[in-house]
C-alpha cells in the first residue's frame, strides 16, 4: 500500500518551473532514491516533502491525509544533510539527543535511545566528542543518528555520502540499508551518483528538468530506460548512441549508419526507418577474431576505469565506440593487430530519433 | 629522452617566523618524452605546488627543474615553453572561443589554414564546435574548462601542464573525452603532467602516477603497479573503487602451511586464510615471522568465487548484493569482519558462499611503518 503520495506537485520560482507536475507513490518501509543531475530539482522536491517549501499546486499525502499545510515540525519526517549540519558547541551525544529534548521524554529514555542508535551506527565510542574532533565519516554517522533517534516514519536524506571519502562511502552503502530496515523507516534519499542510487534503492525515481522520467527498479532502469536521457544518466562510460536506419529481414535487424551495416542479433517489434541505436560499452564484443556479424575497427586508445578496461575504437565510417571489459578479458586483446566488434546478442536499445523515447 | 627532470625539489612556506610548512619534500622525477604523469593526492598534499613550480608560478626553495635538458629554475613562466591549463588561468573574455584557442598558435608562425585545421580538430575532439563563436562569459563552467584544455592541447610546447583538467566536466562526457584526449596526446607524442584528486581520472589517463601526501611522494609507478603493487597502506587504500579490503592479521607458520588469522579491534579471531607452503614464494614467506601482526590487504575484484574450494575458515554470508549494470558489489560478513567484493554482472551468490583469496593477490604491510612487505606471496 502506498504510504506517501505525490499528486501533480508543482513549484516555480518566478518564471523558473523547477518542479512540474510530479506524481509518485512511495510504500511504507521503502528505500526510495530520487536521482538526477545537478539542477534537476532534487533539493527543492525534498524541501517540499519536509514542509520547508510549499507547493504551488498539487497534494502531498501521508497515509491518505493531505499534509500540504502542516509545518515541518508537525510532519513525522526528519532530515539529514550532505554538509552534516551538526551543532558545533554540542558533543556528539547532545547532537543526537537534540530532537528528543523537545518532547518531554525522561532522561533514561533519551539515554537508551541515543545509545541504541549510536551502537547501530558504530559511533558509541565518540559520543563524548565535539564535532570538530570527529572525522568526516563520524560526523556523517552522527548526523544520521540524529535524524533517526526519534524513529521517524519518514526520513529524508539529502545526498549524505557526498562529502565523505570512498572507504566510508562504501561502508555506509553496506550498512545504511540494514539500519534503516531495522527501524522500518520509509527513506527518501537524494543522490546524483547513479551507482549509489542503484546500490541503495528499492526503487529509483529519475528526476530531469523537474519531471520524473522513470520510476522503477534499478535493474529495469538500467536495462529498459524509458528514454535516451535516462539511459545516458546510468552507466559509466555512458551508453554509446548513434543515428541509424533500421531494416529487418527474417531473424536479423540491420542498422545502417553512414554506409556501415551493423548486424544486430535480436528481435524487435519496431518499424523500419530512422532511429537512435544505443549500446552499452559492456555489451560490445571486441576481439581479434572475425565473425559473420563483426565489423572492422581501428584501435585508438584504452583507459582503465573502475577495475575494468575501456577501449576507444573507430569504425571505418568514423563512428567512435567505447567498449568495456574486465582486466582478465582485456589481456586477450592484441591491439596492434586487426580488431573487430559485434554487438552482444539481445542487447542494444532503440530510441525515437526526435523524441528520444525508448521505442520498445 | 628525458623531457622533465626534477632533482630534490623542495618547497617550504614560511607562515610566520619559525613555523615552516614543508609543502613539497625532496621530489625526484624523470619523465620521458611522450609520457603522461598524474600528480595525485587529496587537497593540501603538495601536488598543485609541484605543478606551479614546474610552470614557474611558484619559486622553489631548493632543487633543480630541467625541461628538455635546460635548467629552468630562474626562467619566467613564458620563457619555459610549456603549455598550461590552470584553474584561474582564465580565458580572454573579449575574444571568442575560437580566437582564444587560435591565439596560442600565433607565436608558431604557421599558415592561417593550418591554424584553422588545428582548431577544428581539437574542437571536435572536445565537443565545442558549436560554441566557437561565443564569448567565454556566456558558456558554462564545464565548457570553459574544455576550451582551456583545447587551448593548451593545440600549442606546440615542450610540456603540457594541466591543473585538474576535467574536474568540471559533465559526468556523461567524462569517459569519452578522457579517451579522446589520451588518444590525441599519445598520437602527438606530447609530454604531460596533470594534477588531480580523482584517482579514477589518474588511472584512466596516466602512464605514471605520483601519489602524494603531506608533501611526500608516496609512490611513483604505472597505474597497474600502483593498483596491484602498492608500496604502502596509504597508496593501497587511496586507489580503487571500491577500496582495498584492509584487515589486521596474525601470521601463523608451520612446516607445511601459512595461516593468516584475521583479528578484530579487540584482537579476537574473526576468520583465517590458509595456504600450503609449496604454493608460495619462499623468499616472500621468509619476510614474515611466526606470530607477527601485519596489515593485510586484498582488492575486492581479486576475491575468487569460481573455485569449488575455499581457503577461508569461518562462516561467510553475503549481506548485501548491489547490481550496478556492468558489475556487482557483494558485501560479505565473515566471523565479524565485513568484506567487499566485486564480481561479474551475472554472478549470483549462493547462501553458502565459497570464497578463495588467491595468494598472488595478498598484500602484506608492516603494522607500524605501514610499508609493504610483499605484494602477492
Amino acid at each position: 500500500m502506498s504510504y506517501i503520495k505525490l499528486e501533480s506537485i508543482s513549484k516555480s520560482f518566478k518564471d523558473d518551473k523547477v518542479i512540474q507536475g510530479l506524481n509518485a507513490e512511495i510504500n511504507k518501509g521503502e528505500f526510495f532514491v530520487i536521482f538526477g543531475p545537478s539542477g534537476s530539482g532534487k533539493t527543492v522536491l525534498l524541501r517540499l516533502l519536509s514542509g520547508i517549501l510549499l507547493p504551488d499546486s498539487g497534494e502531498i499525502k501521508m497515509e491518505n491525509a493531505v499534509i500540504n499545510d502542516l509545518h515541518p515540525e508537525e510532519r513525522d519526517v526528519s532530515m539529514a544533510f550532505q554538509n552534516f549540519a551538526l551543532y558545533p558547541h554540542m558533543k556528539a551525544y547532545e547532537n543526537i539527543a537534540s530532537p528528543l529534548k523537545a518532547n518531554n521524554i525522561s532522561q533514561d529514555e533519551i539515554d537508551s535511545k541515543v545509545k541504541e542508535i549510536a551502537n547501530l551506527l558504530k559511533i558509541d565510542h565518540v559520543l563524548n566528542q565535539y564535532p570538530k574532533e570527529l572525522s568526516n565519516g563520524q560526523k556523517q554517522r552522527t548526523s544520521l543518528a540524529r535524524s533517526l533517534v526519534n524513529r521517524p516514519s519518514v526520513v529524508l536524506l539529502d545526498d549524505p555520502l557526498r562529502n565523505v571519502d570512498a572507504k566510508i562511502r562504501f561502508e555506509m552503502r553496506l550498512e545504511l540499508p540494514k539500519v534503516l530496515k531495522e527501524f522500518n523507516t520509509t527513506v527518501i534519499y537524494i543522490s546524483q551518483d547513479y551507482r549509489e542510487a542503484m546500490a541503495l534503492a528499492d526503487r529509483i525515481a529519475v528526476l530531469y528538468d523537474g519531471k520524473f522520467n522513470d520510476i522503477d527498479l534499478p535493474k529495469n532502469i538500467y536495462e529498459k530506460p524509458s528514454s535516451l536521457t535516462t539511459a545516458k544518466l546510468f552507466g559509466d562510460p555512458t551508453i554509446n548512441n548513434f543515428n541509424a536506419v533500421i531494416s529487418k529481414n527474417e531473424n536479423r535487424v540491420i542498422a545502417e549508419c553512414n554506409g556501415e551495416k551493423i548486424i544486430l542479433q535480436r528481435k524487435t517489434s519496431i518499424e523500419n526507418g530512422e532511429c537512435i541505436v544505443g549500446i552499452r560499452p559492456e555489451d560490445i564484443n571486441l576481439s581479434n577474431q572475425q565473425t559473420e556479424e563483426s565489423l572492422k575497427v581501428e584501435f585508438r586508445t584504452k583507459t582503465p576505469l573502475n577495475l575494468r578496461i575501456v577501449f576507444l575504437v573507430k569504425l571505418s565510417n568514423g563512428l567512435e565506440l567505447l567498449c568495456s571489459m574486465s582486466e582478465e578479458e582485456a589481456k586477450n586483446i592484441k591491439e596492434k593487430e586487426q580488431l573487430y566488434v559485434s554487438f552482444k546478442e539481445d542487447k542494444c536499445l532503440f530510441f525515437d530519433a526526435i523524441t528520444k523515447r525508448n521505442l520498445e | 629522452m628525458s623531457k622533465v627532470i626534477l632533482n630534490n625539489l623542495n618547497k617550504i612556506f614560511e607562515i610566520k617566523a619559525g613555523t615552516d610548512v614543508k609543502a613539497v619534500n625532496n621530489f625526484n622525477l624523470n619523465l620521458e618524452e611522450g609520457e603522461i604523469l598524474a600528480l595525485l593526492g587529496s587537497s593540501g598534499c603538495g601536488k598543485t605546488t609541484t605543478l606551479r613550480m614546474i610552470a614557474g608560478f611558484e619559486t622553489i626553495t631548493s632543487g633543480e627543474i630541467k625541461i628538455s635538458g635546460k635548467l629552468v629554475n630562474d626562467l619566467k613562466p613564458a620563457e619555459r615553453n610549456v603549455a598550461m591549463a590552470f584553474e584561474g588561468y582564465a580565458l580572454y573574455p573579449p575574444l571568442t572561443v575560437r580566437d582564444n584557442i587560435a591565439f596560442s598558435l600565433m607565436k608558431e608562425k604557421i599558415s592561417k589554414n593550418e591554424v584553422d585545421s588545428k582548431v577544428k580538430e581539437v574542437s571536435e575532439l572536445l565537443e565545442i564546435t558549436d560554441i566557437l563563436e561565443r564569448y567565454p562569459p556566456s558558456i558554462s563552467g564545464g565548457q570553459q574548462q574544455r576550451v582551456s584544455l583545447a587551448r593548451a592541447l593545440v600549442r606546440d610546447s615542450d610540456a603540457l601542464l594541466l591543473d585538474e583538467p576535467m574536474s568540471q566536466l559533465e559526468p556523461q562526457l567524462r569517459a569519452v573525452l578522457r579517451a579522446r584526449v589520451k588518444d590525441y596526446i599519445q598520437h602527438n607524442n606530447k609530454t604531460v603532467i596533470f594534477v588531480t584528486h580523482d584517482q579514477t581520472e589518474a588511472v584512466a589517463l596516466a602512464d605514471k602516477i605520483a601519489v602524494m601526501e603531506e608533501g611526500d611522494l608516496k609512490q611513483l609507478a604505472s597505474p597497474y603497479d600502483i593498483s596491484s603493487k602498492p608500496s604502502n597502506v596509504f597508496v593501497a587504500s587511496f586507489i580503487g573503487e571500491p577500496p582495498m579490503n584492509i584487515l589486521k592479521a596474525k601470521v601463523l607458520k608451520t612446516e607445511t602451511h601459512l595461516t593468516f588469522e584475521i583479528l578484530n579491534d579487540k584482537d579476537e579471531k574473526n576468520f583465517s586464510i590458509k595456504y600450503s607452503n609449496n604454493e608460495l614464494n619462499k623468499e616472500n614467506l621468509n619476510k614474515i615471522a611466526n606470530e607477527q601482526i601485519i596489515t593485510l590487504g586484498i582488492r575486492p575484484h581479486k576475491i575468487n568465487f569460481n573455485k569449488e574450494t575455499t581457503n577461508l575458515e569461518g562462516k561467510a554470508e553475503s549481506s548485501t548484493y548491489h547490481w550496478l549494470g556492468d558489475q556487482v558489489h557483494i558485501g560479505i560478513e565473515i566471523g565479524g569482519s565485513s568484506i567487499i567484493s566485486v564480481a561479474d554482472r551475472n554472478f549470483q551468490p549462493s547462501s553458502d558462499i565459497k570464497m578463495h583469496f588467491p595468494s598472488e593477490s595478498i598484500n602484506a604491510f608492516n603494522r607500524d611503518s605501514e610499508e609493504v612487505i610483499f605484494n602477492g606471496i
